[in-house]
């Protein structure tokens, strides 16, 4: 029952063309239409789980085009990673779909956001089940395309518009560097299948330099450092949005992707060394900004970068399985965790953590699943988090160097204290500002119920209480099962409960929004946190100004010059023409003349000779 | 008897003639005119030569009569053009109309 | 004889043409112009052509040089003669016919035409009628329409519209 696998982005693209043609009249049954085709393709993949189980496998269906005289097919890939992200992609999909029609009532485009959505599920279906990098790229375009319509849906506001473009603009560099990537392994293995780069050997420069510039569009997509700025920004389109394209799926895609072409990255050290430290980096550096941030969104904006930086390191330094196991409870409880910040913007209309408080007593499941997600991103066990993020540090601590770990390590610690901080400051203690909470609707608590369930039993699936069948999932019957090693998990739990007891010291027993003494003492570290390493103003003074700047150039140049010259070109010929417009006298007879004048020039210069003999 | 190059030098003599009376006449009726005499001319030769080279179905006397029909046909259209124009710009002086001039 | 016979006829056809586009008044011109094409008539009956100066006298003078005398009474004031009748390009177009001449007179008399000598008809009225109607009915046919057509367009152009 496999052969259903690429009906499953098709619902969702039908939902998207009925929406989009005839959301106008659709109204309110655009959500309905776009959950229904969400939630069949989530019980198609289930239905291609039981039959990846029951041994079946990738197929194709038929040839697409020749490259270099090899068909290039439609192929579609059903392996466990696929699957698992099917899995995830669908229901994640469907519930943040269910929570929008209570998010987005009364929006003026709503239809138009669901044919948006129901698009960005197929494009994101069709990315995983690509079978080879041309159809990749397709619908890797087409999730970064959706990711803009939807960063920038409310297209009024100019920060939305403008968050959108930034979005478009960052994530193409890393898009460049994709192509780039596959053209130069086009160029020098002869295949785009991901099923033939198992057979790749040997260390070619061109191989390594092609690993890097894919990993560069995995950079790009999955917001990781350098090219992490967009991801902060593009909060500005709806929260629901975030949690599905910003969150859970889309930007997990670049770790996908490296995932799915690991084998390319095995072939040399460089490229995992460098996916590690890019990852590693981007963790550290994401993390320490959420410590300061002050918007709900931000602040689970910059985690996200963090858990992505994790599971590159996880897979930098070997851990396969790690990182896509972290993949997929990030996806569970990071999309819980932007619901329920939606939930709470929803209701008390503001962003600032600063203006909540005391929030748990009015909202009572949103409060109740909000503490779920933050324990679980925090890594306190038994919860999913806890599991997927022991296995990265085992996986680093096991194969990676010193540093690695303890970049990790440090990130876990500052992920639990940010996350605390975050609910202490919006759940507990008194409300900070005149507001009138109230729960939101079912339509949101219930999908919230439900990712509170995945966000606490997902994580089961890869731990040792049942004996890491995730882990044999992923890596097909064979692979190593990491020991975690017992200073592992305790330093793990202890890192997780010292963040949470240090923001409990600072927020809670201080009851102050920022403690004073401690900001005094660090605040050049205060402030460089505050504006996020400075890093936009540095790429703004950088690439952004200068490149302004040169287009300022070239639009003078152009009205100058380039103008100058057409109009110039017109201005000479309305010139010449004034001169020569004499010639046209409209009379007949005149222009007879000249004919009869031409016909004896004609008759002379050919008849000449025999004429007159000169 | 005469040579075929006088009947030649008629027909050049006819057709700068008329030529020269397309080029000069104001008057559009005597344009008219002028090209029925460079036809004419056309015709002189058609018919000359015919008689000297010597076709055995006459062919030059029969293109010289399709030439006559047309020529016929031609001057009635022209004629009523002017008539036409001269109807609506009570002029048939060829100088005067330069509506082609833009 | 037969020689001062066609020198008369070839000065007459000259002068006449001369005179048609010389004249000042446009209805002599017409009558100028009927005796060019009575001249050119008489060049055919020379020629042993005696059908097509017949013709030549029917259609033309009987038929076109009439239209003309019509369209002529018809645009009736052009008839003045204190009205210029050549345009301002009368010397050079005069110029330009001349050079034309000289050159067509070269050509001419460059070309050893004593060698050609006129043929006995080896074909009578009844062979060309013939032809016309197997050998050439396709464009004989092609002028019939050309002249319905002629004919359709004039009657159109000709109309007053109301």
């Amino acid at each position: 029952m496999v052969k259903v696998a690429h009906l499953i982005p098709l619902f969702p693209f039908l939902a998207f063309a009925v929406n989009i043609f005839f959301g106008r009249r659709l109204r309110e049954a655009s959500a309905l239409i776009s959950i229904i085709a969400c939630g069949i393709s989530a019980v198609l993949s289930l239905v291609v789980f039981q039959g990846l189980q029951a041994g079946e496998g990738s197929y194709s269906l038929g040839t697409w085009l020749f490259l270099n005289g090899k068909p290039l097919n439609f192929g579609v890939t059903v392996d466990a990673l696929s699957v698992m992200m099917l899995l995830v992609v669908t229901v994640v999909a469907t519930l943040i779909k269910i929570y929008s029609v209570g998010y987005m009532h009364g929006d003026l485009r709503y239809s138009r956001y669901f044919a948006y959505i129901s698009l960005f599920t197929a494009s994101m279906l069709g990315l995983v089940l690509a079978d080879n990098f041309v159809m990749l790229y397709i619908f890797w375009e087409g999730v970064g395309l959706c990711s803009y319509l939807l960063i920038a849906f409310w297209f009024e506001r100019p920060a939305a518009a403008k968050a959108g473009l930034k979005a478009f603009i960052t994530t193409r560099i890393g898009d460049t560097g994709l192509l780039i990537g596959i053209l130069l392994l086009l160029f020098s293995t002869q295949t785009l299948y991901f099923s033939e780069l198992k057979n790749i050997a040997g260390d070619d420069w061109i191989l390594t330099l092609a690993a890097i510039l894919i990993f560069m569009g995995a950079v790009g997509k999955s917001a990781q450092f350098p090219l992490h700025v967009w991801l902060p920004d593009a909060m500005e389109g709806p929260t629901a949005v975030s949690a599905l394209i910003h969150a859970a799926t889309m930007v997990a895609a670049g770790v996908y992707l490296v995932a799915r072409t690991y084998a390319l990255f095995i072939l040399h050290p460089l490229c995992l060394e460098i996916v590690a430290l890019i990852g590693g980096i981007s963790a550290l550096l994401a993390a320490s900004i959420a410590t300061v941030n002050n918007d709900i969104k931000r602040v689970l904006a910059y985690s996200t970068i963090s858990q992505l930086g994790l599971m590159m390191l996880g897979l930098g330094v070997g851990g396969y399985a790690a990182g896509t196991f972290h993949l997929m409870t990030h996806a569970f409880f990071k999309a819980l965790l932007f619901l329920c910040a939606g939930s709470v913007i929803h209701s008390v209309h503001t962003q600032d953590i600063q203006k909540m408080g005391g929030l748990l007593s009015k909202m009572k499941v949103t409060g109740a699943t909000f503490i779920i997600g933050t324990l679980a991103i925090a890594g306190v066990p038994p919860l999913s988090g806890f599991w997927s993020k022991d296995e990265i540090l085992t996986a680093a601590w096991h194969n990676g160097s010193p540093v690695l770990f303890w970049l990790a390590v440090a990130t876990s610690f500052l992920t639990a204290f940010y996350m605390a901080r975050l609910i202490f400051l919006v759940l507990f203690g008194k409300p900070r500002s005149e507001m009138h909470p109230s729960e939101s609707p079912k339509t949101m608590t219930v999908p919230l119920i439900i990712l509170a369930v995945f966000a606490v039993f997902a994580g089961f699936i890869g731990s040792p209480l049942m004996h890491h069948a995730f882990q044999e999932f992923i890596n097909e019957g064979h692979g190593g099962e990491v020991v975690a090693s017992g200073f592992v998990i305790g330093l793990s739990i202890a890192v997780s409960l010292a963040g949470i007891g240090l923001a409990y010291l600072f927020y809670v027993l201080n009851n102050k929004i920022v403690p004073s003494g401690i900001r005094a003492q660090f605040a050049w570290l205060h402030q460089l946190l505050l504006n996020k390493y400075y890093i936009d103003e540095i790429y703004d003074a950088v690439f952004v100004r200068p490149c302004m700047r040169f287009c300022d150039f070239l639009f003078k140049f152009d009205a100058v010059v380039v103008d100058g010259l057409v109009n110039g070109a017109g201005a000479a010929v309305r010139a010449v023409s004034q001169v020569l417009r004499w010639v046209q006298t409209g009379l007949v007879q005149n222009y007879l003349l000249v004919q009869v004048l031409g016909v004896i020039l004609f008759v002379l210069t050919l008849l000449g000779k025999l004429c007159f003999r000169f | 008897m005469i040579p075929l190059g006088f009947f030649i030098a008629i027909s050049a003599v006819m057709f700068c003639i008329g030529i020269f009376g397309v080029l000069t006449r104001r008057n559009a009726i005597a344009v008219l005119m002028s090209i029925e005499l460079i036809l004419n001319a056309a015709n002189i030769n058609l018919v000359a030569f015919n008689k000297y080279l010597g076709t055995p179905d006459g062919l030059g006397q029969i293109f010289a009569l399709f030439v006559i029909a047309i020529a016929a046909a031609a001057s009635v259209v022209g004629l009523v053009l002017i008539i036409a124009i001269y109807r609506h710009g009570k002029s048939v002086f060829v100088d005067e109309y330069n509506l082609m001039k833009w | 004889m037969a020689d001062i016979i066609f020198y008369i006829i070839a000065l007459s056809t000259c002068l006449f043409a001369f005179l048609t586009v010389a004249s000042r008044d446009v209805f002599h011109s017409a009558v100028w112009l009927s005796l060019t094409l009575l001249s050119v008539a008489a060049i055919y009956f020379y020629l042993d052509a005696q059908f097509l100066g017949v013709i030549q006298v029917l259609v033309y003078i009987g038929g076109i040089i009439t239209l003309f005398i019509f369209a002529i009474k018809l645009t009736a004031k052009i008839g003045d003669k204190t009205i210029q009748q050549a345009n301002e390009q009368a010397l050079l177009s005069g110029l330009a016919a001349f050079v034309f001449f000289i050159i067509l007179f070269k050509m001419i008399a460059l070309h050893p035409w004593a060698e050609l000598q006129p043929q006995a008809p080896v074909f009578s009225l009844e062979d060309i009628g013939k032809s016309m109607l197997t050998t050439y009915v396709l464009p004989f046919e092609f002028l019939s329409l050309l002249l319905l057509a002629a004919m359709v367009g004039a009657i159109v152009i000709g109309k007053v519209r109301k």
